[in-house]
């Protein structure tokens, strides 16, 4: 009788995958580290500057990186940049609208009451958060600290075209695809956010 | 002089911010980058232990695949005539002895002969250790 054992035409199920596909799956790995190596630090910057607290902006961070692993990592690299800040993003408002709704959920226990500049024109763009400020060791001067809280006033689509595309340096497609929206709104948001940007910032640049 | 602060142009003005933000980047501390490195490693095991997704889907479809197809077979070969001619005797009955042997067989119906052998035997020895009552 032949043994269970030396039929194995299912040997995807027990024994992981063929050499073949083992060596592509290495490839794209050693790649994916190589660009998360690259894009970390800015991407980290990029959601400091939204949620103004490290810890929180560490978290959308691995967040969108174990994302894109899961998920994208199979995808053609040149896909990965705008995918990884689509997710990014989508993190930071996940985030943002979690704590609006904390926010005002507090704000009806006894004992708490409502700040009024909490009041927001946009829920998204003005949240606040428990973190006081942003630590000095990653302040680089004063003139980026203005620069931070003036992205901070933008619509979060302005502030988001303007990072992705000054920032990161991504180009209009990328910019688009990133955002999920077409060229034209990235021009139109790009536009005024620079232009927003220099009416806060002349008289202290 | 009119006190106004002159108007940087556009490009001057975002090469700045470009510059102030990537000064700010290459000042993140040394707990900072190594706590986004240990981000970067969670994500590449991550991505490294799972499989495409056609994959997982090839590993289930394919014992399905296989049984889908003894079906049809087995549908197939029974409503042939020779399928018939081995399904029935002279008397028109079917067969199901012959049946059953032929669908448990792995390799061939010697095999499975031979484990109705050892099926026989086993309970034979069976019947035996139990008519002889508990050891002395």
């Amino acid at each position: 009788m032949p043994r269970f054992d030396t039929l194995n035409p299912a040997w995807m199920l027990r024994d992981g995958p063929a050499p073949a596909l083992e060596g592509a799956i290495l490839e794209y790995t050693r790649e994916l580290e190589k660009f998360l190596g690259e894009i970390e630090r800015r991407a980290f910057r990029m959601a400091q500057v939204q949620l103004r607290n490290p810890d929180d902006a560490l978290d959308v961070v691995q967040d969108a990186m174990l994302k894109l692993a899961r998920n994208y990592a199979s995808r053609p690299s040149a896909e990965w940049r705008p995918l990884f800040y689509r997710i990014l993003e989508n993190s930071i408002r996940d985030l943002q609208r979690r704590r609006s709704v904390r926010k005002r959920f507090m704000t009806w226990l006894p004992g708490m009451q409502q700040d009024p500049d909490n009041e927001a024109q946009d829920p998204l763009d003005t949240v606040a958060d428990a973190a006081p400020a942003i630590p000095d060791v990653l302040m680089q001067g004063q003139a980026m600290q203005h620069l931070e809280v003036a992205l901070r006033v933008l619509p979060a689509r302005q502030r988001e075209a303007f990072m992705l595309r000054n920032f990161e340096g991504m180009d209009v497609a990328e910019t688009a695809t990133a955002m999920g929206c077409s060229e034209g709104s990235v021009k139109t948001h790009y536009s005024r956010a620079v232009h927003s940007l220099r009416e806060q910032l002349k008289e202290v640049w | 002089m009119n006190g106004q602060v002159p108007e940087q142009p556009a490009e001057a003005f975002e090469e700045r911010s470009r510059a102030l933000f990537h000064d700010s980047v290459d000042g993140l501390d040394f707990a900072l980058r190594s706590r986004l490195t240990q981000a970067r490693n969670a994500a590449i095991d991550a991505a490294s232990s799972s499989r495409p997704p056609w994959f997982s889907r090839i590993a289930v479809l394919a014992p399905a695949g296989v049984t889908a197809a003894a079906v049809l077979g087995a549908f197939l070969w029974l409503g042939s005539p020779m399928g018939q001619r081995a399904f029935t005797v002279a008397d028109g009955q079917p067969n199901l002895d012959d049946l059953e042997i032929v669908a448990s067989s792995d390799g061939g119906s010697t095999d499975a002969l031979d484990m109705l052998q050892d099926d026989i035997e086993f309970y034979d020895w069976a019947e035996r250790t139990a008519n002889s009552g508990p050891a002395a």
